[in-house]
């Protein structure tokens, strides 16, 4: 698929209504469950971002600027209206592209978005991906860290580097945590600005926050939502920053609910 | 003086004194117990009257090196045991001020963690006219601990300090201007530094690298290249890519005085007491770079992606860090010249000889536990008695034997 005059690995899965999905810090697994069960329910169309995965990264495609762009490309070339889901750093980018609007995208769940700022000068509100120790990623990130899915990877899977990881994995691994450095290193995972334009979002919102998220608190997820028009905010039980990783079927349910409901 | 003139003169090896201030009274329980001894460890541990008196002994030093024909370098790390030159160009303004002969090298202030290489350029242009064109400027790449420090982004390290380099040689260089930046990294729409230069065009510029094709510009640019602890092998590889680099751009061949080597150094009495005290340098290597494997091996950046499963299973970082580093292995490895002033002598010029020419060997001697008095010791002894047998060397590509004979019988 080429979304523009980015040739990018898209993963797609099942028919119908498009479920755009927009990753975080690793691309979507094609081995991970919840793709399978938005797949009853959609076309799920999963880019890996330029730089991640197989996607390659032209040299001067390296802000969100530019990411926001590639999705507005995406949905142009997209037959009919899609619900876009972002999950952590592509929450951020989902929601730059709703303040952008498009014709084509008609609803909206953020999954544990970072992006904006809110608290003060001297707390940090996102966790610092890349300045954390493994271990406490790991600790932060999930709510039963013990219960990882094996060769799907979410923050903190430098703590378990192991012989069960494959070079492949490690080399893939490697190009997406170069490529959310060079977008997202600083301001550390947040546009400034962005906040005072979520006010822009035009269709119906979902924000859904995993309730042990230690690397953003599921009270920064609240205001989040509150920030945007019409915004529902649900939390997800025995959940960290990844719910589509560890409580695929309550996340799924959720949306599919959401994608239900009348506008 | 032409490059051909450089080649037609005497060889010679001159000598640097390094030293970049470590900070080496933090219990050890604690440095045992910190995820890192940079970046995070707080500075709570560092005892500004300490400090103080550190800066005192190393400024006495550099007098010293003054005094008796040692150039000197200093250069900056930030927020750790190893380092308390946290910005080299201020040590480097003292240095001009404390000092009236000697060569001065900032290697460097850390261009890529710094955000206006217009204002590193003034810096740079201020501490050259105050030492009346005695400067020499640095560059190195940095990365690990110093990104975080300084809040930089440590991907695309090296494509950022080029072009750092070329704005801060532009604005070196200009004296008719303002003019106007507009690059990648870097914008400023209005250069025009005040005072410009003393050296013209510009201050000799140096780059730490070993990495090969950074080397090879190294060489079409004429920029002196450093290796810090490269070994043998690994600087004649680097010089040669260097020199390849020039010969396939069809441009004239380098002279030593663009090759430079740094190591641990201790020169003493005799081969016993360099050894004893060269000892007590290895500090740096075993206590002052243990760092959190997020400062090291998994910073975005630290290998190429497809060299990740190589570095992340079986690399450097992974093992656990060395604590009985010896000396003679280190002298071994190329990475330490130490004994009588005799031995270094000859360990200098095998070094010249294995990596095809050098002029400029930076000693690093005041490191880990060396003593301000043992280290003036050495200062004095490399001076006196070593120095003077690095003068008047035979041709790289000569037989010293066959050399000397035929200056005898020209006599």
């Amino acid at each position: 698929m080429k979304p523009g005059p980015l040739d990018l690995d898209v993963l797609r899965r099942g028919s119908g209504r498009p479920i755009v999905v927009a990753h975080g810090a690793n691309p979507v697994s094609p081995k991970a469950r919840f793709v399978d069960l938005l797949a009853e329910h959609g076309e799920v169309i999963a880019p890996s971002l330029p730089g991640f995965g197989n996607s390659p990264r032209p040299d001067d495609c390296d802000t969100m600027y530019d990411l926001v762009n590639v999705y507005l490309d995406l949905l142009d070339a997209l037959p009919e209206k899609a619900v876009m889901i972002g999950l952590s750093f592509g929450g951020w980018l989902a929601a730059e592209v709703a303040v952008s609007g498009h014709p084509k995208l008609d609803r909206l769940v953020l999954v544990d978005p970072l992006g904006i700022k809110l608290s003060g000068r001297e707390e940090r509100d996102i966790a610092h991906f890349f300045n954390t120790n493994p271990a406490e990623l790991t600790r932060r990130a999930w709510h039963d860290p013990a219960k990882r899915p094996e060769g799907i990877y979410g923050l903190g899977w430098q703590a378990d580097i192991g012989e069960a990881m494959t070079d492949e994995d490690m080399v893939l691994l490697a190009r997406n945590w170069d490529a959310l450095c060079i977008y997202a290193w600083r301001p550390h995972m947040y546009n400034p600005q962005l906040r005072h334009w979520l006010r822009r979002i035009a269709v119906p919102t979902q924000v859904l926050w995993g309730a042990a998220d230690g690397i953003v608190s599921p009270d920064y997820g609240q205001r989040y939502a509150s920030l945007i028009p019409g915004a529902r905010f649900a939390s997800i039980a025995a959940a960290g920053h990844h719910p589509e990783l560890e409580q695929p079927q309550a996340l799924v349910d959720r949306i599919v609910e959401f994608m239900g409901q009348p506008a | 003086m032409n490059q051909q003139a450089k080649i037609d003169q005497q060889a010679k090896i001159e000598l640097w004194n390094h030293c970049e201030n470590p900070y080496p009274f933090v219990p050890a329980e604690v440095l045992d117990q910190a995820e890192s001894v940079r970046a995070s460890l707080p500075n709570k541990y560092c005892d500004p009257k300490i400090a103080a008196q550190l800066y005192d002994e190393v400024f006495d030093e550099y007098q010293l090196c003054d005094d008796i024909g040692l150039n000197i370098v200093t250069n900056e790390h930030h927020s750790g045991i190893n380092n308390l030159w946290a910005a080299s160009p201020v040590i480097t303004g003292v240095v001009a001020r404390l000092t009236r002969k000697v060569r001065i090298l900032s290697l460097g202030t850390l261009v890529t963690v710094r955000p206006d290489p217009v204002r590193i350029a003034e810096e740079y242009a201020t501490i050259d006219v105050l030492s009346k064109g005695r400067l020499e400027i640095g560059f190195v790449k940095s990365g690990a601990t110093e990104m975080v420090s300084g809040d930089a982004n440590p991907m695309r390290i090296r494509e950022r300090e080029w072009e750092a380099i070329d704005l801060i040689e532009k604005s070196l260089v200009t004296q008719d201007g303002p003019f106007s930046w507009e690059g990648k990294f870097y914008s400023h729409p209005h250069v025009n530094i005040w005072p410009r230069p003393y050296q013209q065009p510009r201050p000799d510029f140096w780059a730490a690298t070993s990495d090969l094709p950074t080397c090879a510009e190294l060489g079409r640019r004429g920029i002196i290249n450093t290796l810090l602890f490269g070994g043998y092998d690994r600087t004649r590889q680097a010089f040669n890519a260097y020199k390849q680099a020039r010969a396939e751009a069809h441009m004239p061949r380098a002279p030593e005085d663009r090759f430079s080597y740094m190591a641990f150094a201790y020169v003493g009495d005799t081969d016993e007491e360099g050894l004893r005290i060269g000892q007590k340098i290895a500090w740096f290597l075993t206590v002052s770079i243990k760092s959190s494997p997020q400062f090291s091996k998994f910073q975005p950046g630290n290998v190429a992606p497809e060299m990740a499963p190589a570095a992340w299973r079986t690399g450097a970082s992974r093992r656990p860090r060395p604590t009985n580093l010896d000396a003679e292995m280190l002298i071994g490895q190329g990475q330490m010249f130490a004994g009588s002033p005799d031995t270094v002598a000859r360990q200098l010029k095998e070094l010249r000889r294995r990596v095809g020419g050098i002029q400029h060997v930076i000693m690093m001697t005041r490191q880990g536990l060396v003593t301000h008095a043992e280290a003036e010791k050495s200062f004095n002894l490399a001076a006196k008695e070593v120095l003077p047998q690095l003068q008047d060397l035979p041709p790289i590509d000569d037989d010293e034997t066959t050399w000397l004979a035929q200056r005898a019988a020209a006599k």
